[in-house]
């Protein structure tokens, strides 16, 4: 009998191993001998309906639920503002180019790259409207997943990206995303854990890794995007070898000639070319996207400065005219809880504003940052336009080369602060960063997107400009 | 930002880096640093590219370079 016993429970053990044993995270593929499908990349041909030369890019911060659900009523603003551009009536939303976005933003901006128009109806009760939170931990609580949470190459990541894979995303891998071809092109933002540098899920990002985006999982970059220190653990990719005919695109290359020149550009290219290094480093390990920039401006701002940037082709090409720049900020304000204790706050506390701290203060800077590039290129063209206009008046003046055209930049940033009432701020401020609001929370965040950029002076130029092209 | 102006006897597509970014004579707005400067086809142009390091321009005065016609 106790034999018997013995033996059951053995068999038992033997089984939980191989099963733990069996459970692994899903691996990003090698890049293939021959590529026939389009790579997610940039397109950069324009069509009717989305023009270069009205070029618009949005940006969806972190925030869990509060962001997701304030950049998808602003995404409805832009569904219902009517323009009227090179002489086609669309939508605003029509127009836009590309989203960059960090982890709760990440979830609205992945759902309409997909789905498109789908997202007004499917958003609210597929995600925004769910306590994610529960059914995530009705999955951990799922003792058939237990053995699978017991192997080493399993975790709580993986369970969070198979239900967002399974329940929000229809299964969907990044080919959809190229296949599709249309503007916008989606950005969805990580950072890897060993450097603290972003990573982007774009095929460009990818090819540093040897590797295939159209195979991988969009449920995956979007749970890499928003997978919170502490709460969360990483998501895992492979960085395959290098061929020996691999070789690093010449702007890097460039870039790591840049240290005294430009320490910016070198560290950006320094920060790439690592991976090519696949013998040291095998694995990267990607958590919130939020830990290197909570508001996912750096994307856009590296496509803008650098010369291989898709931004910046189109700027020195001539082929922009309005630069539109759309920043969804859901950035919190839980007012200061610990200066008022005579003792020193506790390790959870510490952990977690250790883990925010940085994060906010960087996401202030990447916006001004961008202002003053802004701020720089209209600052530009108005002296070449005034030197011109002194020269005309000299006889014979001499020819002074200009920029391709000139553009209106305009950066709008719309976050809580704004809100003049000071209780109504206060409210939102004050919403927790979780996947679990209520109705009446969603609501008021898909209201108050629209009526911020209604309000928003950089918007109000903006639909001014486009009355009177 | 830097700038930079590249001359050559005929309208043609500049090429910084590999990636085409502007034409000649106009104001080219880039990046300070070292950068890779070549033409579009066709490649009856000399030199066949040159490195510069981009820094301490104003869009007033940019950075000047020429390509001549190789014939």
């Amino acid at each position: 009998m106790i034999s018997t016993r013995r033996g059951v429970s053995r068999l038992l053990l033997a089984v939980c191993l191989v099963l733990a044993g069996c459970a692994h995270y899903v691996v990003n593929d090698p890049l293939p001998p021959v590529r026939i499908a389009p790579a997610y990349r940039f397109n950069e041909a324009e069509a009717l309906r989305n023009t270069n030369s009205l070029f618009v890019c949005l940006v969806f911060s972190g925030g869990g639920t509060r962001a997701a659900a304030l950049s998808y009523g602003v995404l409805e603003k832009l569904r219902d503002t009517r323009i009227v551009w090179k002489g086609v009536e669309k939508s605003l939303l029509d127009e836009v180019d590309c989203i960059s976005s960090i982890s709760g933003g990440s979830f609205t901006a992945a759902y309409y790259g997909l789905f498109r128009e789908r997202i007004f109806t499917e958003f609210r009760p597929r995600f925004l409207d769910v306590n994610v939170e529960g059914a995530l931990l009705r999955r951990v609580a799922n003792p058939g997943n237990w053995f699978r949470l017991a192997s080493p190459y399993f975790s709580r990541i993986d369970l969070a990206a198979e239900y967002y894979h399974e329940e929000i995303f229809e299964e969907k891998r990044f080919q959809a995303l190229a296949d599709d071809g249309r503007r916008p092109f989606v950005i969805l933002n990580a950072t890897n854990l060993a450097n603290g540098e972003r990573f982007e899920f774009t095929q460009e990002q990818f090819d540093f890794l040897v590797s295939d985006l159209g195979t991988y999982p969009v449920a995956r970059a979007v749970a890499a995007s928003s997978a919170f220190p502490f709460l969360l653990s990483p998501v895992s990719l492979k960085n395959y070898p290098h061929p020996v005919t691999f070789e690093l695109p010449k702007d890097y290359k460039e870039g790591l000639l840049d240290y005294d020149a430009n320490r910016r550009r070198y560290y950006w290219a320094r920060n790439r070319a690592i991976y090519v290094n696949d013998k040291e480093l095998p694995y990267l390990h990607l958590m919130d996207g939020g830990l290197a920039d909570n508001i996912g401006l750096r994307p856009i701002e590296s496509a803008y400065r650098r010369s291989s940037g898709f931004i910046r082709k189109l700027i020195n090409d001539g082929a922009v005219e309005k630069f539109v720049l759309l920043i969804v900020n859901a950035r919190p304000d839980g007012g200061d809880t610990i200066s008022k204790d005579e003792s020193p706050p506790g390790l959870s506390v510490v952990a977690v504003k250790t883990a925010t701290i940085a994060m906010d203060n960087y996401s202030v800077e990447t916006i001004e940052v961008m202002k003053e590039l802004r701020d720089m290129r209209v600052r530009a063209q108005q002296n070449i336009a005034a030197c011109r206009r002194l020269l005309a008046q000299c006889p014979n003046p001499p020819r002074v080369p200009g920029l391709a055209a000139d553009i209106e930049p305009y950066v709008i940033e719309i976050n809580f602060e704004a809100i003049p009432d000071p209780e109504r701020r206060k409210y939102f401020l004050r919403l927790p960063t979780s996947f679990a609001l209520s109705r009446d929370q969603v609501d008021a965040l898909v209201r108050i997107g629209p009526a911020l950029l209604d309000e928003a002076p950089d918007f109000k130029e903006l639909m001014e400009s486009l009355k009177n092209p | 930002m830097e700038y930079l102006l590249v001359t050559f006897p005929r309208p043609r597509r500049v090429k910084v880096d590999d990636e085409y970014n502007g034409s000649t004579g106009d104001v080219i707005e880039l990046e300070a640093g070292s950068h890779v400067i070549t033409l579009g086809p066709p490649a009856n142009f000399k030199p066949s590219e040159q490195r510069i390091i981009l820094k301490n321009t104003s869009e007033l005065a940019p950075r000047e370079i020429a390509f001549d016609l190789d014939t």
